[in-house]
């Protein structure tokens, strides 16, 4: 595994990042929460131009790489599209949702497409969202999906579910930190930047291990789907459970030395905060993916320096 | 890593399974003979050119690559460091006189080091410079063509074994207290040199408080420049920081748990399977961020904070790991899984340690604060 993304890949996501910051930025899902109908329409034309729909990140690894970056620029601006779901489409699909296995939900309401599910025993579906007159403001664009069974998943269409969106949310980590320490380094209290004070400090030092800590996984958990491994379900579970994790502690951290003004519409941590919700959550969330992660590598443990002690 | 750093590995491991015993816990227990074990495993690790395989191969060395390094560090560390304390003088003592010592002191010093032959220690905590290392106040005083050293120095390991010392003192008071500090390389058989052992729960060899009174050394002992002792000082931490692969520890436990537990393991409440879960993946996160610091340092890239962000997530690692695993180990059989309870009671005593060895993590937090601000 090569320890960065190809610059390639690097520079793709940045472009997507730059574009998506001038064709609204953080304005792009208060726009979408506002009309939800305007919801595809915000993005998609960028998307063609970024050439996303031309990706096949399941037959190419370069294209994976860069399909992970656009996720993770689309996360960066908590741009209200499902990019990762549909980015890991299979043939004759419009997109891929991980499901639970009951109440089957996913944050792609509005957007009229014919979506494949799998669970993460490799049950496949074929789904439409559930038409709900719920605001966007409060639901996130989460909807009940409406499944029909079409048989067993292939176990890389699990791993490439799980790990696309990871990346998403690894954006809104990447954003939410970058808002925080710009925060801390302007705003003053006691006469001097909240920045110098050690505690603010410490608390952003802990925050920021923790998203250096998932991007590594995340990268690991891409290469093991590129490789086409036989674990890659395992360290996509892996991922999962320390990415929603460190939201948790990114995303207090942030809100905390935000104070007030965090949880304010002006502020664009706010929208991150709120908008991360459906990522953190489905198809299930830390004490879920914990278990999940646990029963599916039983005592084998995951792929490591000493994977071969228990194998 | 590829397949060179994969053979090392099983050779490696074929090495430890041969010459150190299975319930081997490290050098500084009890029994003189895991002291013995460690020389003897330097030794033979030296004859190989594994000890110090980074080196370069005219100072001893296996001229490897830093992930050939790494794999040593790994095995080493994860079978309860073999090397005993002979680690120090490969990872940070060699280098740091590689990098700064004259051609007198590489000839002395560092042959002995690529053979296994000499321990060292490092002076420099003392009882009101810890963290605050800039503010020590052992004194070297100018006596004729050298200096007169006399001050107490605490928490060293391994000095009472060791035949050198990597010694700071305070050479002279400039503007700032790191200004007017020097190295000193010392002998540690010298009779102005006293050493007293700190029992600890780390084991009874280990810690130690050392004092010296009016140490004659000469010109040929100071390594660098005089007064300019506080950079070597932050290369030498910056060396310790990355030299202990503390993940390779918690994972090769956390692995061997089920197999230790037998059928005990399937009794283990759900939440505990999910916890040791959720360890092996915070250790496969502290590896990668290890080798992600490796490969920007081995491609010149290398951002100060990222060596901090390492160190603590592996400290956290390391403690997290250390509960998880005695509680896991509770469950564990008495008789049967014996070296494993004792392996695990060890990496938990030794886990109290890592937020303070080698710099405490919060001077680690000062260090990552100041690369995310922008404010080094």
């Amino acid at each position: 595994m090569n320890i960065d993304l190809s610059e390639e890949a690097f520079a793709y996501g940045r472009e997507a990042q730059r574009a998506l910051g001038a064709a609204g930025g953080d304005e792009l899902v208060k726009r979408a929460e506002a009309d939800p109908a305007s919801r595809a329409g915000l993005v998609e034309p960028l998307l063609g131009d970024l050439g996303a729909w031309d990706l096949d990140p399941r037959g190419d690894a370069d294209d994976l790489e860069a399909a992970a970056a656009l996720s993770r620029a689309f996360g960066y601006w908590a741009a209200p599209y499902p990019i990762a779901e549909r980015l890991a489409r299979p043939a004759g699909s419009d997109g891929l949702v991980v499901v639970a296995d009951r109440h089957p939900e996913g944050a792609v309401a509005g957007l009229d497409l014919r979506w494949t599910t799998v669970t993460l025993d490799g049950a496949r579906g074929v789904a439409t969202a559930v038409p709900s007159d719920a605001r966007a403001r409060d639901t996130a664009f989460v909807t009940a999906l409406d499944v029909r069974s079409e048989g067993e998943a292939d176990v890389r269409d699990v791993a490439l579910g799980l790990v696309l969106p990871c990346w998403t949310l690894l954006g809104m980590l990447d954003r939410a930190m970058e808002l925080t320490r710009e925060h801390v380094l302007v705003r003053r209290q006691f006469g001097k930047p909240l920045a110098d004070k050690q505690g603010v400090q410490f608390q952003l030092t802990d925050a920021e291990v923790e998203r250096a800590g998932v991007a590594m996984l995340a990268r690991y958990a891409l290469w093991s789907v590129q490789d086409g491994r036989a674990e890659a379900v395992h360290d996509a579970l892996a991922l999962r459970l320390a990415v929603i994790e460190a939201a948790e502690t990114v995303l207090r951290t942030c809100h905390l030395l935000h104070g007030a003004v965090g949880f304010c519409d002006e502020a664009a941590l706010s929208w991150i905060s709120r908008y991360s919700q459906p990522l953190r959550r489905l198809p299930y969330g830390v004490s879920g993916t914990g278990a999940r992660l646990a029963r599916s590598i039983g005592r084998d443990g995951l792929t490591g320096l000493f994977s071969e002690v228990t194998a | 890593m590829g397949a060179v750093a994969g053979a090392l590995r099983g050779e490696l491991r074929e090495l430890v399974a041969r010459h150190v015993p299975p319930d081997f816990l490290g050098a500084f227990t009890d029994d003189p003979n895991d002291l013995e074990t460690a020389q003897r495993f330097s030794r033979t690790l030296a004859d190989r050119s594994l000890l110090c395989i980074a080196w370069p191969k005219e100072y001893g060395g296996g001229d490897a690559t830093v992930w050939e390094q790494t794999v040593v560090r790994e095995e080493m560390w994860a079978h309860h460091e073999p090397r005993g304390a002979q680690y120090m003088g490969v990872n940070w003592v060699g280098p740091t006189i590689m990098r700064h010592g004259t051609d007198a002191q590489k000839r002395t010093h560092l042959p002995p080091i690529a053979r296994g032959e000499v321990i060292w220690c490092q002076g420099f905590s003392e009882p009101d410079a810890g963290s605050d290392l800039a503010s020590l106040r052992t004194t070297a005083r100018r006596d004729g063509d050298g200096w007169r050293v006399t001050g107490q120095k605490v928490w060293t390991s391994y000095a009472g074994m060791a035949q050198w010392c990597f010694l700071l003192a305070r050479t002279s008071t400039g503007e700032r207290r790191q200004q007017g500090l020097t190295i000193f390389l010392v002998r540690m058989d010298d009779p102005a040199v006293e050493v007293r052992p700190i029992d600890c729960l780390m084991g009874p060899h280990h810690l130690n408080e050392v004092f010296i009174t009016d140490l004659k050394v000469t010109e040929a002992d100071v390594l660098g420049e005089v007064d300019e002792g506080w950079k070597v000082v932050q290369e030498v931490l910056a060396f310790e920081r990355v030299g202990i692969a503390r993940y390779a520890r918690c994972e090769r436990l956390l692995m061997e748990a089920p197999r230790a537990l037998g059928d005990a393991w399937d009794e283990l409440p759900e939440e505990l399977h999910g916890r040791w879960a959720r360890m092996l993946t915070h250790c496969r996160r502290a590896r990668l961020l290890a080798y992600s610091v490796l490969h920007r340092q081995s491609e010149g890239r290398v951002r100060p904070g990222d060596a901090a962000g390492y160190r603590i997530a592996v400290t956290r690692l390391d403690q997290d790991s250390a509960e998880v695993l005695m509680d896991i180990a509770a469950h564990a059989p008495r008789e049967s899984a014996r070296a494993f309870r004792a392996a695990v009671a060890d990496h938990h005593r030794y886990a109290h340690a890592s937020t303070v060895a080698s710099g405490s993590i919060d001077v680690q937090r000062i260090l990552l604060a100041r690369h995310i601000l922008g404010t080094a």
